[in-house]
């Protein structure tokens, strides 16, 4: 059923070379590198991610107000009442 | 092609299926689906039984938390095109249709108010259906309304909806266990392989700790936040509520609903909203998902935000100028499924 350690693809004519887990530390740079590459990921993708968000919050906004209005009376309607 | 946090919503729907099936199963032992003692039973476990509280709110609260993993679950598969793996991707969209019907059989029967007057609105719209529409309406009712033999019939399928939906889940494993996962670069990973244990099961079980804290957190601090409060009165047939509204999950769905001013065109779009998935596998690209497709990213958010708002509308009453808001909207969300592709295919020929 699908695919198998040992059958996955076949590669030739390539060279490995990697350090054994016992001769690294475990999270080298995770700090260092990491968190300035957070706000790497965030600045290339903000243009994308956020806009959408803030014209959905607009358009909420908006609608809401817009709304409030509707259900108030028109003060000038009632202007020359006595 | 590492797979990242995205990927770890499967297992968590797992988990929050054997916890409803767990939690769902001790309530069935004290629970009575009888219109006479339905609403008393409920508060009779909130109460009474040992624990019976907690089983409450975590069944409640988890059927809201399996929606929010089902639709992060969704727009990953969405943005990463992995709805290229068909028959995972098809059986994905049962198990969505399952769990939803599941979720709306569940949520009446506590039998308050929202429960029964949601079940009303929601099996009238079979009446739409041409010719056998209201045959077909009293078949599901067991009668001419919303009655007892509504709820009863409700509860067994409710207890027995769960477990197709289990055997869907291996059957959906089963299909992308032949495939082998997407990833986030959309590439082919049989080089990358790394084994399960220990990096996925120590990744999922991370997971598992997060979904279970958000799940506590809401449970026991804030367990009516998603309820609506017309549903702590029994239902009452004579009284209809000011607002009938479903649950937050179910909000943009409702929206889609109510835009279109006719009934069967309603039902017609409620259900093409969720079955328009299907039609997502059709869609060719050069590359796998939305990676290298600035322009189909900006559109998914576009997507994202379309389902917020009309999740926010769905809650609102119909008025203006609510009601062509939600039109617009509807609109938005139907033309997604027909720019994108046009997108995709206009951005591989201008990077011929």
């Amino acid at each position: 059923m699908g695919k198998h350690f040992g059958e996955l693809a076949k590669i030739r004519g390539i060279i490995q070379y990697r350090l054994s887990p016992f001769e690294q530390r475990a999270f080298a740079g995770a700090i260092s590198k990491g968190l300035p590459n957070i706000f790497v990921r965030i600045r290339s993708n903000i243009f994308r991610v956020l806009p959408p968000f803030v014209v959905a919050y607009l358009i909420y906004d908006t609608v809401e107000k817009k709304h409030e209005k509707l259900m108030r009376k028109n003060p000038k309607d009632y202007e020359n009442d006595e | 092609t590492n797979i990242s946090m995205w990927w770890n919503f499967g297992s968590l729907l797992g988990v929050c299926l054997i916890a409803q099936i767990a939690t769902g199963l001790f309530l069935a032992m004290h629970y009575c689906p009888n219109t006479e003692a339905a609403f008393s039973s409920v508060a009779h476990i909130c109460r009474d039984v040992n624990y019976g509280w907690i089983l409450r709110t975590m069944h409640a609260n988890g059927a809201s938390m399996f929606f929010i993993c089902i639709y992060l679950h969704i727009g990953r598969n969405i943005y990463y095109g992995s709805y290229k793996l068909v028959h995972t991707w098809s059986i994905g969209v049962l198990i969505l249709f399952a769990t939803m019907a599941t979720a709306f059989l569940g949520y009446v029967l506590p039998w308050g108010q929202m429960s029964f007057w949601g079940a009303t609105v929601i099996t009238n719209l079979l009446s739409a259906v041409p010719y056998i529409g209201t045959i077909l309406v009293q078949w599901v009712w067991g009668g001419f309304a919303v009655d007892n033999a509504t709820l009863t019939r409700f509860f067994a399928l409710h207890f027995l909806m769960p477990f197709a939906i289990a055997a869907l889940a291996m059957v959906h494993l089963l299909f992308l266990h032949q495939t082998g996962s997407n990833n986030p670069l959309g590439l082919k990973s049989d080089t990358d392989k790394i084994p399960f244990h220990p990096y996925f099961v120590t990744k999922d079980i991370v997971g598992f700790i997060i979904l279970f804290t958000a799940l506590s957190t809401l449970s026991l601090k804030e367990p009516y936040l998603l309820s609506d409060p017309d549903n702590f009165i029994p239902a009452n047939p004579l009284v209809t509520p000011v607002h009938i509204q479903p649950e937050l999950y179910f909000m943009f769905a409702y929206a889609i609903l109510r835009s279109i001013p006719n009934k069967l065109g309603g039902v017609v779009a409620l259900v093409m909203s969720i079955a328009i998935l299907f039609a997502l596998p059709a869609y060719k690209s050069k590359f796998t998902g939305t990676q290298f497709y600035p322009a189909n990213q900006l559109m998914f958010w576009i997507m994202t935000n379309t389902v917020l708002l009309l999740t926010w509308i769905g809650a609102r009453p119909v008025e203006d100028p609510y009601i062509v808001t939600g039109q617009i909207l509807t609109t938005i969300y139907f033309m997604y499924y027909i720019i994108t592709p046009l997108t995709t295919k206009h951005w591989d020929q201008l990077n011929k």
